[in-house]
């Protein structure tokens, strides 16, 4: 967190002699930190900003269309769960869609900087982590536990914990209580290179998974217990 | 229809950012002082029912408006116009319209004739003919 801290310092300098929000330019992307995590304006106003779960709500409401009510996603894994998740894992993946870091373009207009402004984004994700997460998520087949296990022991659970319960302040995402199918797509296209926005370890990693052993993982991790 | 609505898309018209022969005409001779008593007079109004024709198409219309299409990435209309249609000040009143209203409009935004609102813009663009015409249906009854 120290790299992480300094970048904030530096960006800090940089926004108050600007002034202004940049889209697209990367403004700073240290040598030890990978643009994984980069620190762009907007994505930094964000999480300085003091969120509100009661506006969060308000503004969640453009939202739910597709990530339900409660956020509780699609059982089907169409839409992700979003409660409980961490409040930095939300914000990097609003702002890294909204900036196009994250390739979503069913999401896109919905996260748009004229729709969306960093204090929305600090204000839903607020709202979202405060969210109850029930057992009512879409699971795998359960016919490759025990591979999806040692897999998952072995190279996942580092990251995202033994229970999947990742962290807020390494911005890992939270699995437990997620869609089966939700993960395995983004398992997939994080894989195959098409989602752009995960941890280069992680890219690393999953380059050498089957189709098979990522579908055995995502079915593990949709078994995980959801309050541990 | 709420007022707060009703007051954007009166000073819409008169700016041209919103596009409809009738109203650009009509618009000129309102004082823009008297906008906001016309929202407040309408949206003082009771609501008056409208008419399903076709049943068959507005179960359609019913689970497209509740469920959205999730291959095309359509939302649920229910997450911002609400599960009655009864809207708000950002998102407008559909319980009741008229279908060939509600069609236009759909197709206006389609076409980005009407961009009042980005949203929707990007929500029409994702609807197909069938599906705006079984959302119509359906809002019509609501």
């Amino acid at each position: 967190m120290g790299m992480v801290k300094k970048c904030w310092a530096i960006l800090a300098l940089q926004l108050a002699c600007s002034g202004a929000y940049a889209l697209d330019a990367p403004v700073w992307v240290g040598i030890n930190d990978p643009a994984w995590n980069e620190m762009y304006p907007v994505r930094v106003q964000a999480m300085q900003a003091k969120g509100d779960a009661v506006r969060g709500e308000a503004k969640f409401v453009i939202c739910q269309g597709c990530h339900r009510s409660a956020a509780v996603g699609r059982v089907d894994g169409s839409y992700p769960r979003l409660a409980g998740q961490h409040v930095s894992v939300l914000i990097k993946q609003m702002t890294d869609v909204q900036t196009e870091r994250r390739s979503n373009p069913k999401m896109q207009p919905f996260i748009h900087l004229h729709e969306v402004l960093p204090q929305n984004v600090a204000d839903i994700a607020v709202y979202l982590h405060g969210l109850p997460v029930t057992a009512n998520h879409g699971r795998g087949p359960g016919d490759d536990l025990q591979h999806g296990q040692l897999l998952y022991m072995k190279d996942c659970a580092t990251c995202h914990g033994k229970q999947g319960e990742g962290s807020d302040e390494q911005f890992y995402p939270r699995v437990s209580g997620q869609h089966f199918n939700y993960l395995l797509r983004e398992s997939l296209i994080i894989r195959d290179g098409k989602r752009r926005n995960a941890h280069p370890d992680m890219v690393t990693v999953i380059k050498r998974y089957t189709d098979k052993d990522i579908a055995a993982v995502a079915d593990f991790m949709s078994r995980l217990p959801v309050n541990p | 229809m709420d007022e707060g609505y009703l007051l954007r898309q009166l000073r819409y018209f008169a700016s041209g950012k919103r596009r409809n022969e009738v109203m650009e005409t009509i618009i000129k001779d309102i004082r823009e002082a008297d906008f906001s008593s016309l929202a407040n007079y309408y949206s003082a109004q009771k609501p008056l029912p409208g008419k399903v024709n076709n049943a068959q198409l507005a179960a359609v219309g019913k689970r497209l408006y509740e469920d959205g299409n999730t291959e095309t990435g359509v939302p649920a209309c229910a997450g911002c116009h609400q599960p009655d249609g009864d809207g708000n000040a950002r998102f407008p009143r559909l319980a009741g319209q008229h279908q060939v209203y509600t069609l236009q409009q759909l197709g206006n935004y389609h076409s980005g004739r009407r961009a009042t609102d980005r949203l929707m813009v990007a929500v029409a663009q994702r609807l197909s003919a069938d599906e705006m015409k079984a959302l119509a249906e359906y809002v019509a009854g609501l």
